[in-house]
């Protein structure tokens, strides 16, 4: 909101900085977010007159003006707007002025002929966001006068963002209280208008309230013989320097009202009302009004309307209609003032998808004792400069006056709560600031809370206004004087801190990408019919995804067509899943992702890409790492390519799986053959976390160790082998693996020659060739016999 | 010493200093100590001699060969340990090559910092705390004293499921998660991914939160005041701070808390729009209403709560001047982490 330090010196006498205005409305919870001084970069700008326009010779759309700016000769001047007219007054940068834009203004030929300034519209001298051609100044302004005095834009305005529970604060008036509380200074200016007039209102026009709880007052003025025109000058500045564009008096007054006191104001074209009656009821259930914005809007009867004799006239709180509105024609004006509730007056806007300057207020809550005093000052404004005749009295409908909430407030409990030690005087003169009443029972106190703080309705916010005055700043540091109950990291939070830093160590990025996918992606990545935004920002952002494969897929493929082709790449974050009751169940989930070559910089190996095994080793890595016990199965997953995967099993559930990118998902040139992604369920994995036993002791006696040799046919799995081998050197055997796999020239076609170091070990003797040889042929013989395997 | 002793140790040494290596040593010591060797060959005439005679002269030749003797080890073995170095100096490869260990990754920069953050707050006897990014809506609004139309939701654009649930807006719903568990006293941080729908170069979709709270008997906003102020100066160093009246609804009374600015150190610059503060949280002492919502005695338990942008600390840290970048995966990006 746009506050004019010129408007409320209206309220209140202040003489401080604008900085120190600003500062102390920032520390007092009303954040000004920027304070803009329009006339502070408008120096060489002055008031001149068109003594002349003629066509420019050599350029259609440009024109050529005389301008007197009383300072010696008139100004030749070359100008591209076309709403002038010889005689009229004009904003003229001068050579040498510099305008708000940052743009200077120098001597110029332009089309040929030489350009001693430059006339301005608004939005070049700052002061509007309107085009428009130039500003036509009023003929009472004085020639060769700085433009910044005859403005008036000697002026500040800050803009305040003021936080949904201080709708008091929206206004000129409420933000003066507010400054007189800061400063500790008197607030003046009492209402101006009185209820004068001629006749009586109850003669001309009925008010009826049908639902007292939307609608708990309803106040209506009638001002006859009114002629809508332009408002004046000062009438036009306030409202546009505080961001409202004027457009006619009759309007004009009544945004006045609401940034002067607050209060949103609705003027009808008294003319236009049926039966001359106003009734504030629900909405029939298929009524329709054409708003002011000249949209047909369907109502429903949750929704409260002003009607006349037949038919809604406006949305009550939200916005008029059209038909009945004030137009250049309009002679008699009926004025609204009224309070409706604020959830109601919302629950219409959201519905309607309509907000309004008077919605946005009613929502935050008005105040029902401003109902006369707004109709009154709108009275006397219009009478002033509309020439209006206002009719006697105020058709004020309040079946119910409101009474004023009473909140009791403890000083042991203010002390208690903020952590200081003020006494109930203490906390009386506080509140008194604010203008809340309070009256002493025994050490606490009941305060009376004004009609305008809707934020106050418990001891708590009392106790944050006592704090406030207060000041946030002076209020002591304290450490809490407590011993939280004790909570231990899950095994999952352990886990997940455990892999982080491992990935880290074993070189890869750490990747965070959205919970969110687009709807339209490949179907192999999805595992379940995932869950959907209601209101997502995008098509791409739409859907909870069910799996982190496709999130590190997409990762991968942007970087690669960054030209980064070596890539280790990890996430842990949630994958979502529909569950019972439409409901949804998430799960923690491991991603990686690998492209391109283990370790590119190693300058002594050539690079060898990545490939199925070193994914299996990693995932084979990170499982000894968290004493999870892992098997492997084939993989089925539709992400991967069909014979390039597997399946990881924790005991008998799957837990995640791994694989080559299917070749159908490389829609990219640069996208290498070999990437590789894996996804782990962590919720699996934690749960199958398995303490690390009882140590065994270090062998004493030494280990015979035997390599062998063998040529197997290529169909023959290594599991298999494995098998025999561990099956005929029973407990002796204590370790048994694989060091090289070889296949080509040497070794048969159709044939791989495997490599096995075998270590044997008996705890209690020292094992000799005689006791190990016999074991080994019947190793031998066996995968002769069983799989055609051959020592080589 | 007879002179020819003299003259023939002279030799030796003379011819000593020219050795440069350790055969050239050994050439000496097969010359003067040898089986035919200078010194030997004077030895084996000690039997001219008369007895008398070959007592001192023995003993001065002897005294010859140890001198010798002596000179020649020592002598080797300098020069064995010259020549070993030089051996292995000779193995000296290129030092400049890098090394081939394979290069370390690095952790996201949103979770460094939150393990900064955090850190802190669990070092001052705060657990962690975890909650769904899909919450109910009571969670996430209700229960946090934001009723459905109710201004305060305009504060928080709000994604929704099309089982009516949200994703959370804040990390606030873990506080009520906790107390609904737990009973105080209590200090908890939560963290999380949290969703509002607001994109540019400031916001993002999804971003994530630090969330505090504590609860007690005769907690205060002087323990508010205390606690955040130890935090932020081991997040932030020593520097002024200030509280300034906020509104949330979950709070009351509420605050911001500013620290003097990092970049211009309070002067004014342009990250903090020229004032020389910038916002790092919002916090306040716990509204009774959700004290209410938790069953907690609103009247012996008093407690407050604070909660951060985790990504807006990471941008403030590392220069970081659009949020999307967190969320590219360009390694590009990442790896200066």
């Amino acid at each position: 909101m746009k506050v004019l330090l010129s408007w409320l010196k209206d309220y209140i006498d202040i003489n401080e900085t604008p900085e120190r205005i600003a500062d102390a409305l920032n520390m007092s919870g009303l954040e000004v977010e920027e304070i803009i001084q329009p006339g502070k970069n408008l120096n060489n700008v002055v008031v001149g007159k068109i003594l002349s326009r003629d066509p420019h010779p050599d350029a259609e759309k440009l024109s050529l003006c005389s301008v007197d700016v009383n300072r010696g000769q008139p100004l030749q001047i070359v100008c591209g707007a076309n709403n002038m007219k010889a005689g009229d007054k004009v904003p003229v940068a001068l050579i040498g002025a510099r305008l708000p834009s940052g743009f200077e203004i120098s001597k110029a030929k332009i089309r040929g002929i030489e350009s001693s300034g430059m006339m301005c519209s608004k939005k070049e001298l700052g002061i509007s966001e309107e085009h428009g051609g130039l500003y036509i100044l009023d003929e009472s302004a004085e020639i060769g006068q700085n433009i910044v005095n005859a403005l008036n834009l000697d002026d500040v305005i800050f803009e305040i963002s003021i936080t949904p529970n201080r709708g008091d604060a929206l206004s000129h008036l409420g933000i003066a209280r507010e400054l007189s509380a800061i400063f500790n200074l008197p607030l003046h200016r009492d209402p101006l208008g009185d209820e004068d007039g001629e006749g009586h209102v109850a003669e001309q026009v009925a008010v009826e309230i049908q639902d007292k709880d939307l609608c708990p007052r309803y106040g209506a003025r009638l001002i006859h013989d009114i002629k809508v025109g332009p408002s004046p000058d000062w009438l036009k500045e306030r409202l546009e320097k505080a961001g409202i564009r004027s457009i006619n008096n009759v309007v004009d007054v009544t945004n006045y009202i609401m940034l002067d006191i607050g209060h949103p104001m609705h003027a009808f074209d008294y003319a236009k009302l049926a039966g001359k009656k106003i009734v504030v009821r629900p909405a029939g259930k298929d009524e329709k009004i054409a708003t002011l914005d000249n949209a047909e809007r369907s109502l429903d009867s949750s929704m409260l309307v002003i009607a006349d004799a037949e038919k809604p006239v406006a949305v009550a709180g939200v916005m008029g209609g059209l038909h009945s509105s004030v137009t250049d024609s309009t002679t008699s004006v009926l004025l609204e003032a009224a309070f409706f509730d604020p959830t109601s007056v919302r629950k219409t806007s959201k519905r309607l998808a309509l907000m309004s300057d008077s919605s946005y207020r009613f929502e935050r809550g008005t105040n029902i004792d401003n109902v006369p005093i707004a109709l009154n000052e709108a009275a006397r404004l219009l009478k002033q400069i509309a020439g209006g005749r206002p009719v006697k009295g105020i058709a004020d409908a309040y079946p119910k006056p409101e009474v004023l909430r009473q909140i009791k407030v403890r000083t042991r409990r203010v002390n208690r709560v903020i952590g200081i030690n003020l006494n109930p005087v203490q906390i009386e003169t506080l509140l008194l600031r604010l203008k809340l009443d309070t009256r002493r029972d025994g050490e606490d106190l009941i305060v009376s809370v004004p009609p305008y703080r809707h934020d106050l309705a418990i001891e708590a916010d009392i106790i944050e206004e006592v704090a406030r005055m207060y000041g946030y700043n002076n209020i002591p540091t304290t450490l809490p004087a407590i011993t939280s109950v004790l909570q231990l990291p899950t095994p999952l939070q352990k886990m997940e801190k455990r892999l982080r830093d491992h990935f880290v160590s074993c070189g890869f990025n750490e990747i965070m990408t959205y919970s969110f996918i687009p709807a339209a992606i490949d179907e192999c990545f999805r595992e379940k019919k995932p869950l959907m935004l209601q209101n997502p920002l995008s098509e791409d952002l739409s859907a909870m995804r069910t799996s982190l494969k496709w999130g590190m897929f997409d990762a991968l493929k942007r970087n690669i067509l960054n030209d980064e082709f070596n890539l280790r790449l990890f996430e842990i974050g949630k994958a979502f899943h529909p569950a019972a009751g439409g409901l949804s169940e998430e799960h923690s989930r491991l991603c990686i992702g690998f492209s391109g070559s283990a370790d590119p910089k190693d300058w002594r190996r050539s690079a060898e890409a990545f490939d199925l095994f070193c994914v299996k080793g990693l995932i084979q890595n990170i499982a000894d790492l968290l004493k999870v016990k892992v098997r492997y199965a084939p993989g089925s997953c539709s992400v991967f390519h069909p014979a390039m995967q597997m399946e990881l099993m924790v005991g008998k559930t799957p837990a995640g799986e791994f694989g080559q990118l299917h070749p159908n998902l490389l829609d990219n040139k640069k996208m290498p053959k070999c990437i590789f992604i894996a996804e782990i369920d962590l919720d699996k994995f934690a749960a199958a976390i398995e303490d690390a036993g009882r140590m065994k002791p270090i062998p004493e006696l030494p280990a015979v160790r035997r390599d062998l040799a063998l040529l197997a046919p290529v169909t023959v799995a290594h599991r298999d082998i494995l098998k025999i081998l561990t099956t005929e050197g029973k407990q002796l055997l204590e370790d048994c693996y694989l060091f090289d796999v070889y296949q080509g020239k040497g070794i048969p076609e159709n044939c791989r020659s495997l490599a096995f170091a075998l270590s044997f070990r008996d705890p209690k003797k020292t094992l000799t060739d005689e006791e190990i040889q016999p074991m080994i042929g019947r190793m031998v013989s066996r995968l002769d016999s069983e799989l055609a395997v051959k020592l080589r | 010493m007879s002179d020819s002793h003299e003259q023939l140790l002279k030799q030796y040494l003379s011819e000593k200093a020219k050795a440069s290596n350790t055969a050239d040593l050994e050439g000496l010591r097969v010359k003067y100590l040898g089986k035919k060797g200078e010194v030997t060959e004077l030895l084996k005439g000690l039997g001219k001699l008369s007895i008398e005679e070959r007592k001192t002269v023995g003993a001065a030749i002897n005294d010859l060969k140890n001198q010798i003797q002596s000179s020649l080890e020592e002598s080797m073995r300098e020069l064995a340990l010259k020549e070993q170095e030089a051996r292995l100096n000779a193995e000296k490869p290129d030092h400049s090559l890098p090394g081939t260990w394979p290069t370390a990754g690095s952790l996201h920069p949103v979770v460094q910092v939150a393990k900064e953050v955090a850190d802190i707050f669990l070092s001052m006897g705060f657990f962690m705390a975890e909650g769904p990014e899909i919450e109910d809506e009571y969670y996430n609004f209700e229960a946090l004293n934001v009723p459905s139309h109710h201004p305060a939701r305009d504060m928080q654009d709000t994604f929704y499921l099309e089982s009516g649930q949200v994703l959370r807006t804040q990390t606030s719903p873990v506080q009520i998660r906790t107390m609904e568990a737990l009973q105080p006293p209590l200090k908890m941080i939560g963290l999380g991914k949290v969703f509002r729908k607001d994109s540019d170069i400031t916001h993002s979709p999804m971003f994530n939160q630090m969330e505090g709270l504590v609860v007690g008997e005769n907690i205060s906003m002087a323990d508010l005041k205390g606690t955040l102020a130890m935090f932020v100066e081991n997040m932030f160093g020593k520097r002024p701070f200030r509280f300034r009246p906020s509104f949330f609804p979950f709070t009351e009374p509420s605050a911001e808390m500013d620290i003097q600015c990092i970049f211009c150190e309070g002067k004014g610059c342009k990250v903090c729009k020229g004032t020389g503060w910038m916002e790092v949280l919002g916090c306040g002492m716990v509204n009774p209403k959700v004290f209410e919502a938790v069953k907690y005695d609103t009247e012996k338990y008093t407690g407050f709560a604070f909660g951060m942008g985790i990504d807006r600390i990471a941008m403030l840290r590392y220069g970081i001047n659009d949020i999307r970048l967190l969320f590219s995966s360009d390694v590009r990006f990442l790896r200066q982490f």
